[in-house]
């Protein structure tokens, strides 16, 4: 395994487990329970630099192999699979039943539906169909000592017993393991069109995004992409934005829907246009490059939609001028932002980490990578949320002994 | 299961009084008016919509601010009395059924809309804000708020929080958690915690998705910020009849095959057309079972999809397809539907509203199981549904006044739950466990299962302080360390004994 940031492995003495079946990684557990061993959860590995590196680990529990699908119910669209299932392959079997995911996150080919629950992934489809918290119906875990537990179910309305798959999501393999999880999935759309909006500044971009909402459009994706505004020295950030706004659903709606967005961009003086299956594949492609870019540093920014144009210029802006080869891609009408580039001094990134979190108080600023110097210099994750006492509770009724993941977590949980 | 009817009173109980310096601590924080204690008035507050659960709290204190839930919580903890939550009192599970000797905590007092953003799509509100309330302050803008469960002119934010509400148009909008981006909680050591807000992705667990649901038994919430949404740009309606309900189950499945993911699609059988016609004069006719639909979304898309579903409501054996010319008819259909629970009063003296939800597929299976239970029985059963997403409310008629009719009834709507839980399904889809369900939730989860969602109880209430009694099978008690779990305090003493 090699992290992202291509520092020293911790996990490099560690022992790896790849059970076959949950009974046997249910047994690993109750082994390391038993030999009162740390455990850290491996999946594709995305995501292995977010958060702090996890301190003494002696067991990778790799999930590589728990790749089956316990149930896909088509009629009733959910879809139950063990924590090993790539994303990209699930898909290409629910498609078989015009169905899908809706979960576009990046590296979907390797990244595993254990993994993307556990880091709480996402991509453009979120502005329509929510996050994993919006589309995980059940889950199976095991917990540290070895025991196994269910939450939810198999059918989308439920609400008898405490949210366990929600309380998963995000938790970043320090509660337990997640052996399966339940899905609900949706219908394939028909049909998708993109209009892009090839040169916008940061307040237009949020216009367009309150005017799609004025004109009562539902997209099913929006992404802002850094324009390439460099010179050969690099690119330069000028506060100006790429913006792709797809329809996707039945062809009648998605070409109204396009056609009214072309209008608004007409009377409001926007440049605009419908762009062609070709150049709509080639602008998703550099926001899948721009996210999926193995950088050293890449950062999570979330601030509310309409504080976007501070967000740009205070803190894409920051981390622009620090970092190399920076790239950045924004989904303003949620209000998230990733930015990634490689760090050439330390400092001068860490500092604009520093100004990005000033920037946006009551949001936040998350390292999902970072060479040590620069996490020497800032917690990965932050301040600590209000309710970090509540968390820490949970945690330690979860996972008493400290024993999964331990210090990866906010506040060193 | 509630039995809104009951003929036969539950047999009065004496309240336990609160010690005099609670009462002068509680009067000192929320005022004399607000501390009501006289037994007389305590009956009112003995049970919530599930009539059939009572119990009177010691006290009831209704506190207008953060601040005064959290002192009210300190002193309750002190005291060592249980605390138990209360919106509007019209849920149907038992939630705000008060535990003997508890401060009831009334939140119907905290109504103020305290900030409304549009712009970044959310709202903030007090937990005794009307459902309704909330859409309504923002329609003229062109917003609204999606979670529209059919009591949604009385019930509470508070409450839905509490139950993670749905409603008929969750298929496509989801249900309360799905629309709560932030809330403000007193936990049980007295202290005030945000958790979420209106910014995504804060770092740290989802305690939002637990404590949503959570029956009030993790903390007293005093605020929400809610997501609210635009209007859709159009909505299409249409009501169809069926010769029986298999054919309309047939009709949800193929509409939902085709792709299409309808606003709602309620289903209902002969005996709840019957009902929703004698109360509110719809012109329904005597079939076997109705479908009635909701797409929405731009024009030409709500267009497009109502026009496919109808086509595939007249293939699959729609006798009659109506499409509403006027927004009034639409409301009038819409009318029928709501209704159709309190309607049954004119078919039976008494019925028991149950919630169930199974496996979309295996509708039709499920309601012949459920008639032949009827007829082996002999009770009336009708069905008014959530077809889209599975959440079946059988409401199970009987007459209360013929002895034992009640017991037998309200076994019978027990074991339409375990029909549900053979077919993969939950014992609840929107009314929660309460104190109604509780017994069931063994059934339905495992002992391990259990206690994973009980440590996640005593990680924030480790004195089981907050609605004791509810969700759980068994009382339990928080050990500090992992553990065999012993029984609660109060159940041994008797006191949350579920008669």
């Amino acid at each position: 395994m090699s992290t992202a940031a291509g520092h020293v492995d911790p996990l490099a003495a560690a022992r790896q487990e790849r059970p076959s079946t949950l009974a046997e990684a249910t047994e690993a557990l109750r082994r390391a329970d038993r030999d009162g061993e740390r455990v850290l959860f491996l999946g594709g590995g995305t995501e292995l630099s977010l958060g702090a590196p996890p301190t003494g680990v002696e067991v990778v529990l790799c999930t590589e192999r728990l790749e089956r699908i316990v149930e896909h119910a088509p009629l009733d669209q959910i879809v139950t699979v063990e924590a090993g299932v790539r994303l990209a392959s699930l898909q290409d079997v629910l498609a078989r039943s015009g169905q899908m995911l809706a979960l576009d996150p990046p590296w979907a080919s390797r990244a595993t539906l254990g993994g993307l629950v556990a880091t709480n992934a996402f991509g453009p489809l979120r502005t329509r169909y929510g996050s994993i918290r919006d589309l995980i119906i059940g889950v199976s875990i095991v917990r540290a000592d070895g025991t196994e537990a269910r939450g939810g179910g198999k059918v989308v309305k439920n609400v008898a017993g405490f949210d366990l798959p929600k309380l998963m999501v995000g938790s970043l393999g320090t509660l337990g393991f997640i052996s399966t999880v339940t899905f609900r999935l949706h219908p394939r759309p028909q049909t998708e069109r993109t209009v892009l909006f090839p040169d916008l500044d940061a307040d237009a971009v949020r216009r367009v995004v309150l005017g799609l909402r004025e004109a009562q459009l539902e997209p099913g994706a929006v992404a802002a992409l850094v324009r390439e505004g460099g010179d050969d020295l690099g690119v330069r950030f000028d506060g100006r934005f790429e913006l792709g706004v797809r329809f996707d659903g039945f062809e009648a709606g998605v070409r109204q829907q396009g056609m009214k967005l072309l209008e608004l961009a007409t009377r409001r003086g926007w440049r605009a246009e419908s762009l062609g299956a070709e150049t709509a594949r080639a602008f998703w492609a550099r926001h899948d490059d721009a996210r999926e870019s193995s950088a050293g540093f890449r950062a999570k920014l979330a601030a509310q939609p309409m504080e976007l144009e501070r967000v740009a210029n205070a803190a894409i802006g920051s981390l622009f001028t620090a970092l190399e080869v920076p790239r950045c891609v924004c989904y303003p009408t949620l209000g998230l932002a990733f930015v990634a580039g490689e760090v050439r001094v330390a400092g001068q990134v860490a500092a604009a980490v520093t100004a990005a979190r000033e920037a946006i108080p009551d949001g936040s600023v998350v390292l999902h990578a970072a060479p040590p110097e620069v996490r020497a210099a800032v917690d990965v994750w932050g301040a600590s949320p209000a309710a970090l006492p509540l968390m820490a509770a949970v945690k330690q009724r979860l996972d008493p002994g400290r024993r999964l993941a331990p210090g990866r977590f906010v506040g060193g949980l | 299961m509630s039995a809104p009817s009951v003929v036969t009173p539950a047999p009065a109980v004496e309240p336990i009084p609160a010690p005099a310096s609670v009462i002068d601590r509680l009067i000192a924080v929320v005022g004399e008016r607000n501390v009501i204690r006289e037994p007389a008035d305590l009956r009112t507050y003995e049970c919530d919509a599930l009539t059939s659960f009572r119990a009177a709290p010691s006290v009831v204190v209704l506190p207008a601010s953060t601040e005064e839930v959290a002192a009210a919580v300190r002193i309750a903890v002190e005291a060592g009395m249980p605390v138990v939550p209360r919106g509007a009192g019209t849920g149907l599970s038992g939630g705000a059924l008060p535990v003997k000797g508890c401060m009831l905590l009334g939140l119907s007092r905290m109504k103020r809309i305290l900030e409304v953003d549009l712009d970044d799509g959310w709202i903030r509100v007090q937990p005794g804000v009307i459902n309704l309330d909330v859409s309504k302050e923002i329609s003229a803008a062109g917003y609204y708020y999606a979670p529209d469960p059919s009591s949604q002119s009385v019930c509470t934010i508070g409450g839905n929080v509490a139950e993670n509400s749905g409603g008929a148009h969750c298929l496509k909008y989801g249900f309360t958690v799905n629309h709560v981006r932030g809330l403000r909680m007193v936990t049980a050591a007295g202290e005030v915690v945000d958790i979420g807000g209106p910014v995504l992705d804060g770092p740290g667990y989802d305690l939002l998705g637990v404590v949503v649901g959570s029956e009030g038994t993790l903390g007293i919430v005093t605020e929400v910020v809610l997501r609210i949404l635009r209007k859709p740009e159009a909505t299409r309606t249409f009501f169809a009849t069926f010769p029986s309900t298999d054919e309309a189950g047939n009709c949800v499945s193929e509409i939902i095959g085709t792709g299409i993911v309808p606003a709602a699609i309620e289903m209902m059988d002969r005996l709840a057309i019957q009902a929703a016609v004698a109360a509110t004069g719809v012109d329904w006719p005597d079939v076997g079972a109705a479908l009635l639909m909701d797409v929405d979304g731009c024009t030409a898309e709500a267009e497009h999809t109502s026009e496919v579903a109808v086509g595939i409501a007249r293939r699959t054996g729609a006798i009659e397809v109506r499409v509403p010319r006027s927004d009034d008819e639409r409301m009038l259909m819409w009318k029928g539907r709501k209704s159709a629970f309190a309607a049954m009063g004119r078919l039976s003296p008494n019925y028991i509203v149950q919630d169930g939800v199974i496996p979309r597929k295996d509708i039709a299976r499920v309601l012949s199981e459920i008639s032949r239970l009827s007829q082996e029985r002999g009770f009336r059963v009708a069905n008014v549904f959530h077809a889209g997403d599975g959440n079946l409310h059988p409401l199970v008629l009987y007459d209360a006044r013929i002895p034992g009719q009640e017991h037998a009834a309200e076994e019978m709507a027990g074991e339409i739950l375990r029909i549900c839980i053979r077919y993969g399904g939950s014992i609840t889809g929107e009314h929660g466990v309460g104190a109604d369900k509780a017994p069931y939730m063994g059934e339905m989860f495992s002992d391990a299962d259990l206690d994973t969602m009980a440590r996640v109880r005593c990680a924030f209430d480790p004195g089981t302080t907050f609605n004791p009694s509810k969700v759980f099978p068994t009382p339990r008690l928080c050990g500090d360390r992992p553990g065999p779990y012993r029984p609660h305090a109060t159940e041994v003493a008797g006191l949350a004994d579920r008669g």
